[in-house]
C-alpha cells in the first residue's frame, strides 16, 4: 500500500506522492504559493491539524474512480490524496474568499500588539495576515483579554494572543511523560491552562515555545531582550546528555540572546542529523547562553518567507560603490569632517582656566599660538 | 387519528415497569429477532423500512448500519445518542421517561443486529432523573433474561451501560459524544475516519438517536415493508414532534407524516391553535438550528402547494424558501414575538456551546451574538445586517462539525425572510425598544406565478 504512488494535481501542477500523503504535504513538495498556509498543523505532532481552517482547499475532482468534486472545502492538512485527485488552492476564488474570512476570524480576538510582542518578525499569524488577509477589521467590540500566566521559571503564557491551535497541548502530551496542560472552558472563552497554576517542569517542555505560531508562549530568558530581526541566527551544537544538542543560536555580536531548535521553511522543527525531530532540552534552551558553551557551525540558512529572513547574511553581495566612479576617483566628502576642521570639540582647551568668556579665537589654533 | 407506533402504549398505567410493558406485548421484537432472524436479515429489514435517522440529519438508518466495518476480532459498539440538547427538542426525554423499556427493547435488537456486546446510552447530564429510570429498566430487563449472558439461549451476550454527559450541547455530535464517552474533552473529531470504521476506542461504532433505535421495535414487529407503508415517499413511519412556543397544547406528538403543517398547528388533536386569538408569525419546524420560516412560507411552499409535516415537504424549496424536519423540535412564534430577539437568543446559545476547536465557529459565533445584541438593543447599523450575512456565510461549511452550520442557518434564515424587521430595529431604534414589529406582511399570501 505504502509504495503505491498516487497522481495528484494541485493548482494545475501534477506530482506523484505515496498513498496516504495529505494534500498539504503533497502541496509542500511542490512548494511556493501552492502550499496552503497552516497555523495548527505540525507534521512532527501526531493528531495536530484540522482546527484553524486556514489550509482549506477545494477538491474539484475526487479521484480517478469517483470524479465527483467534494461538496465542501476540505482541510488539506488532514485529507489524504486519492489517485487522480484535482485540488484547487490559489486558483479557487472560493478558497481565497474563505481564507480571508478565516484570517479575519483569527484576528478578531488577537490583540495585534506586535510592537511589543517578542514573536513579531517570526510570527506565523503576522505572515498569514500579510499574505492572505485584508486591511482593517469589521469587528467593533471589545476583544477577550486574559491575565498573563507564568508557567514555571522559563515560560510565560499570554493567552490573549493565543489562537488555540492546540500545538502546545500535543507537544506536552507527546514529548513529556505527564500531561500538565490542556484546554479549559469552551468556545471563544476557552483557554490553554495548567490546572490551575502549575509549573511546567519537564526537560523538554521548552519546546512549546517553538511550536507556538504566535506570541502566546514566550521564552522568559529572552523576553524584551531584543527584536528577532536584529539577532543573527547561527547553527551550533554541544554535547548534551539529554537531547541532540543541535540548536540555533540567535546572536548579536558575541552575545547569545536566545537558543531555539532549528526550523525548516514551514517553521517546524528540523530533523537532526540522525533523522529524529530536533526537539531540544531546557538546559540547552535556557541555561547555555554563553558563546563558550557552543561549537559554532556557521550561519543558519533561514528560508522562511518572513521578517527573520531579513537577518540573512549568507551569500550577501555588497552593492557596488558608484560614487568614486562618477567623481573621477575622489571619495565624497562627508559632512562629519567639519568637526576635525573646527576642533570645537577638542578637549585640549580647559575652559575653566580661561580668563573671561571663550571666543572663536580661543579655538583657533593660529590665534592661540600667536598669543 | 394517525397511526401510533411508539407512543401507542405510553398512557397505559404503569407502563414504565417491566410487568406492564411485557403484558402489553413488549419484548416481542427481541424474541422474533433473536430466535428467527439473522443479523443481516434485521439490517435488511431496517433498510426496507426506509427509517431515517431521527436525530436531525435524516440519514437512512439501515444504510448507516450497513457501513459498519467488521474486522476480525475487533469488538463493535452501538451507542445510543440521548444527549438531546437542541433548543425546542424534547421528544427523547418523553420517550425515555415514560416508556423506557421501548428504548431498551430497540437497543437489544439493534445490538444483536450490529454485533455489539457492550452498548452505551450517552444521556445528557441534565436528564439526571431519567438515568435512574433507564437503569431501573435495564436491571428489570436483565433480571428477566433479556440482557446479560446468553440471551434467550441464543448465545448472544449484551450489556447496556448508561453514561451521563456533563452538560455540553456539542456532545450530541457523534464524534464529540464518542470522545466524551472515552472520558476526554468533548471535541468533535475530524472525519474521516468515520465512527463506522473507527469510533469508540478506535472500534467500529454506530451512533443512533433514541427515537431511531426505539423505531426498530415496530419495524421488527410489523416487518420493514409494512412499516414503509406508513407515511409518504421517503418519509416512512411515524415521527415524534415536540411542539412548543405560542400554542395551546405544547407537548410531544406522534405523527405519521401525512398531515399538513396547518393541521398540525391548528387541529385540536395536536397543537390546538395559537392562544388568545393571536395570529401565526413564524415557525422553526425542526429544532433551533433549522431555518425559521414566516407564516406564508410555512403553510404553503413557494409553489403554492400545501406544506406537509415530512422530510421532503418541509425542505421543499431548499434553504431559499424551505426549512428542515431536523430533530422535530417545533417552535411556534405568534405575532407578538420579535424575530431579532429570537435570533439573538439562538446565537447566544450557539456561542456558548461552541467547543472552540476551529476558528470560524469559535470566533464567528461570538461576533454574531454581539452584533445581534446590538441590533436588538437598537444600537445597530444597517451595515450590521450585511455583515451578519457575510459572517454566517464564512462559517457555514468551513467548520469541523455541523455546529458551525447550525449556528449559521438560523441567522441566515432570519435575515433572508425577516430583513425588514431587522432594518426596522435600526431605523426605528427607540420604538423597537417599546414594541414589537408585529406580524407585518409575514402571513400575506405569496404571489405564485402561473406556470404553463
Amino acid at each position: 500500500m505504502s509504495d503505491q504512488l498516487f497522481k495528484v494535481t494541485i493548482d494545475n501542477i501534477t506530482i506523484e506522492v505515496p498513498a496516504g500523503t495529505t494534500i498539504l504535504n503533497a502541496a509542500r513538495q511542490i512548494g511556493g504559493e501552492v502550499a496552503p498556509p497552516a497555523m495548527c498543523y505540525y507534521s512532527k505532532l501526531q493528531g495536530s491539524g484540522g482546527k484553524c481552517r486556514t489550509c482549506l482547499v477545494e477538491v474539484s475532482r475526487g479521484s480517478e474512480k469517483d470524479p465527483r468534486p467534494m461538496p465542501k472545502l476540505v482541510a488539506s492538512c488532514r485529507t489524504t490524496v486519492m489517485d487522480g485527485m484535482e485540488v484547487k488552492n490559489i486558483t479557487s476564488p472560493k478558497v481565497i474568499d474563505a481564507r480571508v474570512g478565516i484570517v479575519e476570524f483569527l484576528l478578531l480576538n488577537h490583540p495585534l500588539d506586535c510592537p511589543i510582542c517578542d514573536q513579531a518578525g517570526e510570527c506565523h499569524l503576522q505572515d498569514l495576515s500579510y499574505e492572505h488577509g485584508k486591511e482593517g477589521t469589521r469587528y467593533e467590540f471589545q476583544k477577550r483579554v486574559f491575565k498573563k500566566h507564568d508557567l514555571g521559571p522559563y515560560i510565560q503564557l499570554h493567552m490573549t494572543r493565543c489562537i488555540l491551535c492546540y500545538r502546545c497541548v500535543f507537544t506536552a502530551d507527546q514529548l513529556t511523560d505527564k500531561r500538565e496542560h490542556g484546554v479549559l472552558d469552551r468556545g471563544d472563552h476557552s483557554e490553554i491552562a495548567t490546572f490551575i497554576e502549575k509549573n511546567l517542569d519537564h526537560d523538554f517542555i521548552g519546546n512549546v515555545i517553538d511550536v507556538c505560531p504566535v506570541g502566546a508562549l514566550t521564552d522568559k530568558t529572552f523576553r524584551f531582550k531584543n527584536r528577532v530581526w536584529f539577532t543573527k541566527p547561527v547553527d551550533a551544537h554541544r554535547d548534551c546528555p539529554t537531547c541532540s544538542g543541535q540548536v540555533q543560536l540567535w546572536m548579536r555580536g558575541d552575545e547569545v540572546f536566545r537558543v531555539t531548535a532549528r526550523k525548516d521553511e514551514w517553521g517546524e522543527v528540523k530533523d537532526t542529523t540522525d533523522g529524529k525531530p530536533g526537539w531540544i532540552c531546557n538546559t540547552c534552551r535556557f541555561e547555555k547562553k554563553h558563546i563558550n558553551d557552543w561549537v559554532i557551525e556557521g550561519p543558519s540558512k533561514v528560508n522562511r518567507h518572513s521578517v527573520i529572513a531579513q537577518g540573512h547574511y549568507v551569500g550577501l553581495t555588497i552593492p557596488n560603490e558608484t560614487m568614486p566612479k562618477v567623481m573621477h576617483g575622489r571619495g565624497p566628502k562627508l559632512l562629519m569632517d567639519i568637526h576635525s576642521v573646527s576642533e570645537v570639540n577638542a578637549a585640549d582647551i580647559e575652559l575653566s582656566l580661561l580668563e573671561g568668556p571663550a571666543t572663536s579665537k580661543t579655538f583657533n589654533h593660529s590665534e592661540k599660538t600667536n598669543a | 387519528m394517525g397511526v401510533k407506533l411508539l407512543l401507542e402504549k405510553a398512557h397505559v398505567e404503569g407502563i414504565r415497569s417491566y410487568e406492564v410493558y411485557r403484558r402489553e406485548g413488549g419484548y416481542r421484537s427481541v424474541e422474533k429477532a433473536l430466535k428467527t432472524m439473522s443479523t443481516d436479515a434485521i439490517v435488511e429489514e431496517v433498510k426496507k423500512s426506509g427509517l431515517r435517522g431521527r436525530g436531525g440529519a435524516g440519514f437512512p438508518a439501515g444504510m448507516k448500519w450497513s457501513f459498519i466495518a467488521k474486522p476480525e476480532g475487533v469488538p463493535r459498539h452501538l451507542v445510543c445518542n440521548a444527549d438531546e440538547s437542541e433548543p425546542g427538542t424534547f421528544k427523547d426525554r418523553y420517550l425515555m421517561e415514560f416508556i423506557p423499556h421501548l428504548l431498551i427493547e430497540g437497543l437489544i435488537v439493534s445490538s444483536y443486529a450490529l454485533g455489539s456486546h457492550d452498548t452505551y446510552i450517552y444521556i445528557r447530564g441534565e436528564y439526571a432523573w431519567i438515568v435512574d429510570i433507564l437503569e431501573n429498566a435495564i436491571n428489570e430487563a436483565k433480571a428477566n433474561g433479556w440482557l446479560g449472558k446468553n440471551i434467550l439461549g441464543t448465545g448472544f451476550d449484551c450489556e447496556i451501560h448508561v453514561q451521563r454527559g456533563a452538560g455540553a450541547y456539542i456532545c450530541g455530535e457523534e464524534t464529540a459524544l464518542i470522545e466524551s464517552l472515552e472520558g476526554k474533552r468533548g471535541n468533535p473529531r475530524l472525519k474521516p475516519p468515520f465512527p463506522a470504521v473507527k469510533g469508540l476506542w478506535q472500534r467500529p461504532t454506530v451512533v443512533n438517536n433514541v427515537e431511531t433505535l426505539a423505531s426498530v421495535v415496530p419495524i421488527i414487529n410489523l416487518g420493514g415493508e409494512e412499516y414503509a407503508k406508513i407515511g409518504v415517499g421517503k418519509s416512512t413511519g411515524t415521527k415524534l414532534i415536540s411542539a412548543c412556543g405560542n400554542i395551546n397544547k405544547p407537548g410531544v406528538y406522534e405523527i405519521d407524516m401525512t398531515i399538513s403543517v396547518e393541521e398540525f398547528i391548528y387541529s385540536d388533536e395536536y397543537c390546538g391553535g395559537i392562544p388568545n386569538g393571536k395570529r401565526l408569525k413564524a415557525c422553526i419546524p425542526g429544532g433551533s438550528s433549522v431555518p425559521i420560516l414566516p407564516a406564508n412560507l410555512l403553510l404553503k411552499t413557494a409553489k403554492g402547494e400545501t406544506r406537509y409535516m415530512n422530510y421532503e415537504s418541509l425542505s421543499d424549496g431548499g434553504f431559499a424558501t424551505g426549512s428542515m424536519m431536523g430533530s422535530g423540535g417545533f417552535i411556534v412564534l405568534d405575532e407578538d414575538q420579535c424575530v431579532v430577539k429570537n435570533t439573538y437568543t439562538l446565537a447566544r446559545f450557539y456561542r456558548h456551546e461552541s467547543c472552540g476547536q476551529c476558528s470560524p465557529c469559535r470566533e464567528g459565533t461570538g461576533w454574531m451574538e454581539k452584533l445581534l445584541l446590538r441590533l436588538e438593543k437598537g444600537q445597530g447599523k444597517i451595515s450590521d445586517i450585511d455583515l451578519l450575512w457575510d459572517i454566517q456565510s464564512k462559517i457555514e461549511g468551513n467548520t469541523i462539525c455541523p455546529l458551525g452550520d447550525a449556528a449559521a442557518w438560523p441567522v441566515a434564515a432570519a435575515i433572508r425572510h425577516f430583513r425588514d424587521e431587522f432594518e426596522w430595529h435600526v431605523t426605528h431604534a427607540e420604538e423597537a425598544q417599546k414594541r414589537n414589529y408585529g406580524l407585518a406582511h409575514y402571513a400575506d399570501a405569496i404571489h405564485v406565478p402561473v406556470t404553463a
